[in-house]
């Protein structure tokens, strides 16, 4: 009973809030054009769901594929940073410049260098994502540990069997974890880049639905397609982590039994 | 005394950060013989295994081995463990094998019988870390072992578990290397431990590290768990204690 309690705590937390909005939505009689309360959210969300579903399919589209072009990307880069301190030395300063730069900034001019507008989105997400990967797995190339690194040395073990057979499961723990850190930048970069390039028509996401929604001030709707996105950042966060839980099931701490007592 | 298997020859080693962690040292290793290294902390021991196994390559002097230097020859086992936590007991102790590329049915079966020498069959689809501290350490060996090496070199393999466990671990070690005449290498701190398994024991002293002496243990060469509680082996222990304080003493 006590675990039960436990469990819905925060959902429990999340209906009071809702409620208490609604009623004081309601009871001060404030307008949906000021701010609409949840139960006409869900009815925006129900009127326009076939097309804020489009919109969040194109949104998820860029955010998924940037992420997984940063996971390949960044992986690659942080490998051949650990190739050598000297190319280490080389790269990383540009890697770090690449997480500072605020996007919005970068925005005006990859909307000029490329005319995909897709492109365009896929590369703002991208650089929104990669440097968490760049980062932790140079982090994790750079921990193996030195006797195991001995020991493959010993048994005269190529470059490939070292890295297939150490490098990369010995990596991988600091990987997955870049990789949940960068699911949540991609939607934010995705959503970020969407709204600084304009798009819009059928093939727009849901942060442009969103901007046309309250520009015609119809905060309902703007409102749904805000907790659309707020829903599929915490999806794209459940099944990092569930894919990092299964792939180190067996033999990391982050993914042992220990580990899971709150759920 | 058989030939040697393993020569130092005026080997030194001096880090690139000015350390100079070995002194000019000469060693030789009679095949099949068990041999201990015993020293302070910080006297090169480490050292002088990683250069004997040819991981580290001294800065002066000369390493030669009777045998070819073909990976497998040699088994290290390291201080922890060092297992890989992502692999199974047994994928571990296949790894020098499938390095190697031994054919799979032949590696999976080589694994399997070093895991039974060692007496951990039936953890073999286990991972590391469901293993107790003890259980490692046999992994370890297993692994060592899997290549049926020529020389074992063994660096504080017992330093982290408790007595029992570590007792335990001396009688299978000694039983296995009575029953199979590897030449062993082997660094302790304990000089009880050193004195129970070896033939020999070279005692190192510290700043730079070097051979202070070099001792023949005077206990019949066949052992078993009862010599522990033998007289002789008291005295033996006395014996090579007076001459590890002295090797200290004349530490400048
Ligand atoms: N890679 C290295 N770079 C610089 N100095 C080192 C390195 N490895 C060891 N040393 C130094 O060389 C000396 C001998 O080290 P070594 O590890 O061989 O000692 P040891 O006898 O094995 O000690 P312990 O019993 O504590 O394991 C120490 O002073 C140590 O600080
Ligand atoms: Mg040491």
């Amino acid at each position: 009973m006590k675990k039960l309690g436990h469990f819905l705590l925060p959902y429990v937390f999340g209906l009071v809030i809702l409620a208490a909005w609604e009623g004081g939505v309601r009871m001060g009689d404030i307008p949906e054009y000021i701010l609409p309360g949840p139960v006409a959210v869900l009815i925006a969300l129900r009127t326009n769901f076939g097309e804020l579903l489009v919109g969040l399919g194109v949104t998820l589209q860029v955010t998924v594929i940037a992420l997984l072009l940063a996971a390949i990307t960044g992986a690659g880069f942080a490998f051949l940073m650990a190739q050598s301190k000297l190319a280490e030395r080389m790269l990383f300063p540009y890697a770090v410049i690449l997480q500072v730069t605020p996007i919005v900034t970068v925005a005006p001019f990859i909307i000029i260098w490329v005319s995909n507008i897709f492109g365009v989105l896929l590369i703002l997400a991208w650089m929104a994502a990669v440097f968490p990967i760049i980062s932790n797995t140079l982090f994790g190339l750079k921990s193996v540990d030195i006797n195991l690194r001995d020991m493959f040395r010993l048994y005269g073990a190529t470059k490939t069997q070292t890295a297939m057979r150490l490098l990369i499961p010995s990596t991988l723990p600091h990987f997955l974890s870049g990789l949940r850190i960068a699911g949540g930048l991609s939607l934010i970069g995705a959503v970020v880049a969407e709204m600084v390039a304009g798009t819009s028509g059928e093939k727009s996401g849901l942060a442009s639905r969103l901007l046309e929604a309250s520009y015609r001030l119809e905060l309902a709707k703007a409102l749904a397609c805000f907790a659309l996105l707020g829903l599929t950042g915490l999806l794209i966060f459940t099944a990092l982590d569930w894919l990092s839980r299964r792939l180190l099931r067996h033999w990391h701490e982050s993914a042992t039994d220990a580990s899971q007592g709150g759920n | 005394m058989a030939e040697a298997i393993l020569t130092l020859s005026g080997v030194s080693q001096t880090f690139p950060n000015g350390t100079q962690a070995l002194a000019t040292t000469n060693l030789s290793i009679a095949a099949g013989s068990f041999v201990s290294l015993v020293g302070p902390s910080g006297c090169g021991k480490s050292t002088l295994l990683r250069i004997a196994s040819g991981l580290l390559p001294p800065s002066t002097g000369q390493v030669d081995r009777a045998f070819s230097a073909a990976p497998g020859d040699v088994g290290f086992v390291f201080q922890d463990a060092t297992l890989m936590p992502w692999a199974t007991v047994i994928a571990n102790v296949r790894l020098p094998l499938e390095i190697a590329h031994t054919p799979a049915p032949d590696a999976q079966a080589k694994a399997m019988a070093a895991l039974e020498r060692v007496g951990l069959a039936d953890v073999a689809s286990s991972y590391p870390r469901e293993l107790s501290g003890g259980m490692r350490m046999r992994a370890s060996i297993a692994r060592a072992i899997v290549t049926n090496p020529r020389m074992l070199l063994m660096d504080e393999p017992f330093a982290a578990l408790d007595e029992f466990t570590r007792f335990k671990l001396n009688d299978d070690l000694l039983q296995l290397w009575q029953a199979n005449r590897w030449t062993v290498l082997f660094v302790t701190h304990s000089v009880r431990e050193a004195v129970f398994l070896s033939e020999r024991i070279v005692v190192m002293s510290p700043r730079p590290g070097r051979i202070a002496n070099d001792l023949t243990v005077q206990l019949p060469p066949t052992r078993d768990a009862n010599l522990r509680l033998s007289h002789a082996f008291a005295d033996e222990s006395a014996r090579v204690t007076n001459v590890l304080d002295q090797a200290m003493e004349h530490t400048p």
